[in-house]
């Protein structure tokens, strides 16, 4: 039988794929543990903390210049936050309306789709056009946010379009004729039903908004975001301490993954627990 | 108490059914409008302007509204931007074979071979981790790999198999293609996995009970019922790559100059018209792509 040469042949080339996956995170984590007279490459000269110390500030006057990490960190977080409400309200009601059958379903679908297709650095520089023939200053909070909701807004629209597809209307049409006003019925019986969504949609829009930085290069202006700051040392020679912000970034991601599988795990144990007294 | 009196019908002139369509209908258009609203001032709007700003006159430092075809001859007649063209092309199909071929086995193995939930929850999610580190730091972590001093030069040396560092691996178009296809391979994977996993196995079963080999079984059964993941996975990779600048700026040493490149450059010197051009040139292409693949497979159906 093929399978017993084929099942340990593509289980050893997924082996392989998942190191070419990772492999340039872990020599970069190994690097940011380098010396301070040493360079982004190997040998490692000695283990140290030197370049995190370096990135967050400690270290002593150095030849590198530090990271302007502490406001942009701040601009990149708040702008996420403002991206994630937005979008994940603009993609609930979306979805909620492709629930019924109307005319014009189909361009409005590909309509909201092409946010997600349309690439970074056009719109960027669409969104740059047009703020200086308006004549409206460019700034993060402003041109790159709505171009950052523009990118994150159909990824929601579709994980709660999936959602829906699975939510049976009639539980909610009970909630009506039993006298529940809408208001309650969308709090007490739908909004229960479609939170876990909720929840991904927003993780999706934060992620993205987080990270995203073709539509930011053109339109944020004077003040720089973080994916921007990381950009700028593109250009000029790299040290360790982008390594250690590497790291430390991952690190920071990791730990809203954590608190989104915390906070599903809890809904979803609650929710089983009412349906478990549903059957009893 | 007041949603039992509002439901009282009004009206007997229309039936009920044909009332709550209408209603349905009007209550749908109210809750899209704000979403449709913004998607056509903040997308479909800056894209008409690229197209209008790319038939403006191009001065030293600044543009002007006066309408103009130079910019576009310039353009068209410039080697330059026109190896930029050719160059995106060549990258963009060069890494969407090589994100498939590099893709499938893995999600033939994780979709077909491993048919425990957990394990291949698992297997999924350790292939979308890597997706939480920021793009750029995963571009950039290429660097110490694949550098004259890198990991890889130092691995084969170490091994004896070459005795001078190769000097091809950084800066150049090979690790323009490696970066792109690691980032990119993900977008790939997840689809196919996801089609692959649908497969009800006692067809498979039954093909092979009736004495299909597994190339028969792959080719009549398999591979065609993977195909729509196939689709799916290629417009992502195929909007993102054709989109990308960022990877070829930090990895080919400014060798590598693709659209989004010129665009970039362009901007930063003022030449809003003739980026204009090109972004005009990189959303015909990149709509040509996706209608083509539209035109293989449903994407409303497929999600």
């Amino acid at each position: 039988m093929e399978s017993r040469i084929l099942r340990p042949t593509l289980a050893l080339y997924t082996v392989l794929f998942l190191l070419f996956l990772y492999g340039p995170m872990i020599v970069l984590t190994i690097l940011s543990f380098q010396s301070a007279d040493g360079g982004p490459q190997f040998p490692i000269r000695e283990w140290s903390v030197y370049w995190y110390e370096h990135l967050l500030g400690f270290a002593e006057t150095s030849r590198v210049s530090q990271l302007p990490v502490g406001d942009s960190l701040l601009r990149s977080i708040v702008l996420a936050f403002m991206t994630t409400v937005v979008s994940t309200v603009l993609g609930v009601m979306s979805a909620e309306a492709f629930r019924t059958r109307f005319k014009g379903s189909g361009p409005a679908f590909y309509l909201i789709i092409l946010g997600m297709m349309v690439p970074g650095v056009l719109v960027g520089l669409g969104m740059a056009l047009l703020s200086n023939t308006l004549g409206i200053a460019r700034a993060w909070w402003g041109t790159s946010f709505v171009l950052h909701v523009v990118y994150t807004y159909p990824f929601a629209f579709l994980v709660m379009l999936a959602i829906f597809n699975r939510f049976d209307r009639t539980v909610e049409e009970a909630s009506l004729s039993l006298g529940v006003s809408p208001a309650q019925t969308f709090r007490r019986v739908t909004f229960p039903i479609i939170f876990p969504g909720v929840l991904s949609a927003m993780l999706f829009s934060f992620t993205l908004s987080y990270d995203e930085f073709a539509r930011t290069l053109f339109t944020a202006g004077r003040d720089l975001t973080l994916p921007l700051a990381i950009y700028g040392t593109f250009s000029v020679e790299i040290y360790p301490n982008i390594f250690a912000f590497g790291v430390l970034t991952t690190l920071f991601s990791f730990t809203l993954l954590v608190i989104y599988g915390l906070l599903m795990k809890r809904f979803t144990s609650k929710a089983s627990r009412y349906s478990g007294q549903e059957d009893a | 108490m007041t949603a039992l009196t509002t439901d009282t019908p009004s009206t007997t002139t229309h039936s009920p059914a044909e009332l709550r369509e209408k209603k349905d209908r009007r209550r749908a258009i109210a809750l899209l409008s704000p979403g449709l609203l913004w998607m056509t001032l903040f997308m479909v709007l800056p894209m008409a302007m690229v197209i209008y700003v790319s038939f403006w006159t191009q001065t030293t430092f600044s543009v002007n509204s006066t309408l103009t075809t130079a910019s576009w001859e310039r353009f068209l007649s410039s080697a330059t931007y026109l190896g930029a063209i050719w160059t995106t092309l060549r990258i963009w199909l060069i890494v969407l074979i090589a994100t498939i071929v590099v893709g499938y086995p893995v999600a033939l193995f994780i979709g077909l071979f491993v048919r425990n939930k957990t394990l291949q929850t698992a297997l999924l999610v350790a292939c979308v981790i890597p997706f939480w580190t920021s793009f750029l730091i995963r571009v950039i972590a290429w660097r110490p790999m694949l550098g004259t001093e890198g990991a890889i030069n130092m691995i084969l040396m170490k091994l004896g198999i070459i005795s001078e560092p190769l000097t091809f691996l950084l800066f150049s178009e090979f690790s323009v293609l490696v970066g792109m296809t690691q980032i990119y391979c993900v977008f790939m994977v997840g689809p196919i996995t996801f089609m692959l996993g649908r497969i009800d196995i006692s067809v498979i079963e039954a093909a092979r009970d009736l004495g299909a080999s597994f190339g028969t079984i792959f080719r009549r059964i398999i591979l065609p019922l993977s195909l729509p993941g196939v689709m799916v996975g290629s417009i992502f990779v195929s909007v993102m790559v054709l989109g990308e600048f960022a990877t070829a700026a930090s990895l080919s040493g400014r060798k590598t100059n693709l659209l989004g490149n010129i665009i970039v450059s362009q901007v930063g010197s003022l030449k809003w018209a003739f980026a204009a051009v090109a972004g005009v040139v990189l959303t015909i292409i990149i709509t040509a792509v996706i209608a083509l693949a539209l035109r293989l497979v449903d994407l409303r159906k497929e999600m």
